[in-house]
């Protein structure tokens, strides 16, 4: 879908959330949440569901185990493609009972108006799944769920009224908590194809358990075939806190609805209590600029008639140039030290690092760029970097070429950094933002915004330089190792030369003294002394030790 | 072990003596710590340098060093230290071997892991080029030729005249050889000259000319020692010429063709090869004299008259090639090249493009060559220096 088309899409989609519910949308535009076929839908299913399990736990300092599991439950036909039950489990913070049938049964089940930086936006996701599951099958979703406070394990079988975009209870109950086990399961069955999914979503797994090296992962596909990913670290990223939105990233729609749900009764109140970082005098300042009575009550934004006052202040929100930067601090990047465990973990890299960069803004929006390299090790050498990419740590496996990190990275001309091809070379980008610049729907590429581009330029660049040192001390280093075995090599031969050459002549064939091993040994001394090697990450070998294994190999032939 | 002759034995004694004092002090700078290092003369035409006063090629001042340490030279320090073992092990068993015998004992494969921890062989060494190469950086080390260290090369010189000398425990009388002739052994400073009757020496270049002087009786009309270092002369050949004319203070002629390479191997004989420079003190005979061919014999020059005749010159003279002249004008270059008369045998053939072998001057008839040329030019003094 171009850009345009799909630009198009969303406007018609706005429009559409006037007139029917949005679980009626959703079912009928299903390719817009990413379950345009059975290869995509029980890949996104996975994806929605992992995702969930994640941001019920490490955004609420549990460290996640989360098990997967997929079952084949029909096998396809000529004309229907094969069932499977898709399972997720989680040690999360889980779901208050009477929430549960809202959680999931009800699309845009959302109680406040503030902005976060989570996987899943909304947790519009999850619920898509449950509808395409219920189109293509009919089957209920099954959740346990139990909070840590709870006593009782709470179960509910559940529909989605499409038309009334209601819940609808198929079973429900409880059970008394035996173990102190919280979180939540999900069963969802549904038509996909896992044959042609399989790869990609193996790939997701070990995407989501590089980043998350915290978590305990693990995965059983219908072939009963185990993927486990063992927690290697307790250290977790801080998770992300809410915040108030920044004047600079609002649309109309968005104020429209900060009017409608917002309790001040001034227009001075409004931007003090809703917007972030702005204060009496800002406020004031900001709305003389645009001609506003700072008592007029912001409900009048809303009345019929007064879409161009309306307009007025969406445009001045957007435009004033005085209000402070966005803030960061709620923003949730996985942290140097993590992507950097996980790395060596998954590619038993030979080098890696890490770094966050400071926080930046694009329209308001804040965000941080990461990134990391790995190099060497188990990485499989290839013409250019095999390029992760990350949002919001979501995995992102489609629309590579589409995607600015893509663009970065294949326009780094490596060979300035020492880097031959083909190069065991792997490149992480991570963006994490309260509104990620996806390209389109499919939520799968980042677009081209400058200011996103130059930072992960940016990061890159200063790990490549870092990579580019390390290659040229290994190099160097690999010379000098050279040369002590093309020295080395030679002392065991020498040392028998000198000593036939050091007995007198008329001492000659009686018990002369053999010297052979003190000339050796003092020849060992010379060249180690005379090699220094480099120290790369702070070690540094020992000459001796290479000189004395180079010379207990030597095997001199006759 | 008496088949082994005491000249023999003394010389070895000697010889592994000098030896093993230099390595000695290999080994105890070693002992002290220091970087094992060789110096050794550089053989390059670079550090080549003409005597004058001496009148020959001698190696310049210029060393080098071989340092064990340093990458480039860590394996010819290796190979140079294997050759001086063997050698050294020869010369205290009292072995004769010759320069292959060497390349083959030396030879043997170092196997070592390289940084992967995979086997690789290497060869002490591969071509006897190298091996050769140790031999000399060995010779010049030490200040001592493979003659001195009694290593043996194919004997190629021939000897025949009014003398008696001593090799090994044998007496050979140089006269009594029938159509045959002495081969010059490879080890010339092991004979013991004992008594001659002689007043000169001739050096033929070529092996044929030489059968045909000492058939017709030359040497033993003119009282001359006759020899030939059939072609390039070795160094054993060289090495007897110098001691005939040093010891026995007899005249040294030399007769080769009459072309730029004639004129070299002549000045091989009289001041050293550029490849072996560091062995002329011991090897050449600056005093050696060009007796001919020379340009003059064939053209005239002034009132000399020529030997040829107009249909001599016609049926005999070869045209000079490009690469005659390409080496006449290199010879131009060497000092010992610009006396007088070499200046004027030089230009002639400049200017002429002419040469003539040897040969045509015994198809006159060998008498002629003999008794008549030969005879008539040294009495003449019409020789060049």
């Amino acid at each position: 879908m171009s850009a345009e088309a799909e630009s198009e899409e969303r406007i018609k989609a706005q429009e559409k959330y006037r007139e029917m519910s949005i679980a009626e949308f959703f079912a009928k535009n299903k390719e817009l949440a990413g379950f345009s076929n059975p290869t995509r839908a029980i890949y996104q299913t996975v994806r929605e569901l992992v995702e969930n399990s994640l941001d019920a736990t490490d955004s609420h300092n549990v460290l996640p185990e989360v098990k997967i599991s997929i079952k084949e439950v029909e096998a396809a036909t000529d004309d229907k493609p094969a069932k499977y039950e898709v399972a997720v489990e989680d040690n999360g913070i889980g779901v208050p009972p009477n929430e549960i049938a809202n959680a999931f049964g009800k699309v845009l089940y959302s109680s406040k108006y503030v902005i976060r930086q989570t996987r899943g936006m909304y947790g519009l996701g999850v619920k898509a799944a449950i509808l395409y599951s219920q189109m293509t099958t009919g089957q209920p979703v099954f959740i346990v769920s139990s909070t840590d406070s709870s006593d009782n394990i709470y179960y509910k079988k559940l529909l989605i009224d499409i038309k009334k975009n209601e819940p609808v209870i198929i079973e429900e109950g409880q059970l008394l908590k035996r173990s102190n086990w919280h979180g939540t399961k999900v069963y969802l069955t549904l038509e996909g194809d896992w044959v042609r999914a399989k790869q990609k979503i193996i790939e997701y797994i070990k995407r989501t358990a590089l980043i998350a090296p915290y978590a305990e992962i693990i995965f059983e596909t219908p072939e009963n075939e185990i993927y486990y990913f063992p927690r290697v670290t307790k250290k977790m990223p801080k998770p992300p806190s809410e915040a108030k939105p920044h004047p600079h990233g609002i649309d109309i729609e968005q104020l429209k609805a900060m009017v409608s749900f917002t309790k001040t009764k001034t227009m001075l109140e409004f931007m003090v209590e809703e917007f972030q970082s702005i204060g009496e005098i800002t406020a004031r300042k900001f709305l003389e600029s645009i001609g506003i009575d700072p008592n007029m009550n912001p409900k009048m934004l809303i009345e019929k008639g007064n879409s161009k006052l309306l307009q007025v202040v969406a445009t001045g929100l957007r435009t004033y140039k005085n209000f402070r930067p966005p803030r960061s601090d709620y923003l949730s990047p996985i942290g140097e030290e993590l992507i950097e465990v996980g790395l060596k973990r998954l590619f038993n890299a030979e080098w890696v690092k890490a770094i966050t960069r400071q926080a930046r803004a694009y329209e308001g929006h804040p965000f941080i760029v990461e990134a990391g390299i790995a190099y060497g090790g188990n990485i499989i050498p290839t013409e250019e970097p095999v390029l992760l990419r990350y949002a919001n740590k979501i995995p992102l496996l489609y629309e590579e070429r589409e995607d600015v990190s893509y663009k970065v990275v294949s326009s780094i001309n490596w060979k300035l950094y020492n880097i031959e091809e083909p190069m065991p070379l792997v490149v992480l980008v991570h963006v994490a933002s309260t509104k990620v610049p996806y390209k389109g729907v499919g939520k799968e590429s980042l677009s081209e915004v400058q200011e996103l581009e130059s930072e992960i330029k940016n990061a890159v660049q200063e790990i490549a330089r870092s990579l580019r040192l390390y290659i040229s001390k290994k190099n160097s280093e690999r010379t000098l190792r050279e040369k002590i075995v093309t020295i080395s090599k030679y002392i065991p031969e020498i040392a028998r030369s000198l000593s036939i050459l050091s007995i007198p002549p008329d001492k000659w064939g009686t018990d002369g003294k053999n010297n052979n091993e003190k000339i050796i040994e003092k020849l060992v001394k010379i060249v180690s002394k005379s090699i220094e090697l480099p120290k790369i990450d702070g070690k540094e070998e020992d000459p001796e030790k290479i000189v004395r294994s180079v010379i207990a190999n030597v095997k001199l032939e006759q | 072990m008496s088949h082994i002759d005491k000249i023999d034995i003394a010389a070895r004694k000697k010889v592994a003596e000098i030896f093993h004092k230099k390595f000695s002090e290999l080994s105890e700078s070693i002992e002290k710590g220091s970087p094992p290092k060789l110096e050794i003369p550089m053989r390059t035409l670079a550090n080549t340098v003409f005597d004058p006063s001496k009148g020959i090629l001698k190696l310049g001042i210029r060393k080098i060093e071989r340092n064990f340490l340093n990458m480039n030279e860590t394996k010819k320090f290796m190979q140079t230290l294997l050759m001086a073992s063997i050698i050294y092990q020869a010369l205290v068993e009292n072995e004769y071997p010759t320069i292959r015998d060497l390349y083959y004992r030396g030879k043997h494969t170092i196997l070592f892991k390289d940084l992967n921890g995979k086997i690789k062989e290497e060869n002490t060494w591969e071509e006897q080029s190298e091996s050769d190469a140790s031999i000399r950086d060995v010779e010049v080390m030490t200040g001592l030729l493979r003659e001195d260290m009694l290593i043996l090369s194919k004997e190629k010189g021939k000897v025949v005249g009014n003398m008696r000398i001593r090799s090994g425990n044998d007496i050979i009388d140089l006269s009594k050889l029938g159509h045959g002739a002495y081969a010059i052994e490879s080890t010339p400073d092991l004979i013991e000259f004992l008594d001659y009757d002689a007043e000169l020496v001739l050096v033929v270049e070529k092996d044929a000319v030489f059968q045909q002087l000492h058939r017709a009786g030359f040497w033993q009309k003119y009282k001359a020692l006759l020899v030939t270092g059939a072609g390039q002369p070795d160094r054993a050949t060289r090495r007897f010429v110098r001691r005939l004319h040093d010891e026995l203070k007899l005249p040294v002629y030399i007769l080769t063709d009459s072309d730029p390479y004639g004129w070299y191997i002549y000045s091989v004989f009289k001041v050293g090869s550029i490849q072996l420079s560091y062995e002329s003190e011991r090897l050449a005979t600056p005093k050696a004299k060009f007796l001919g061919v020379s340009m003059s014999d064939i053209f005239g020059y002034g009132t000399k008259k020529a030997y040829l005749n107009d249909e001599e010159r016609r049926n005999f003279i070869i045209k000079a090639k490009d690469v005659d002249i390409k080496r006449a004008k290199e010879l131009m270059k060497y000092s010992w090249f610009h006396s007088k008369l070499w200046k004027r045998e030089i230009d002639m053939f400049m200017d002429k493009k002419a040469k003539l072998e040897i040969e045509a001057m015994a198809s006159k008839g060998l008498k002629f060559l003999a008794f008549q040329y030969i005879p008539e030019k040294i009495q003449t003094q019409d020789w060049i220096e």
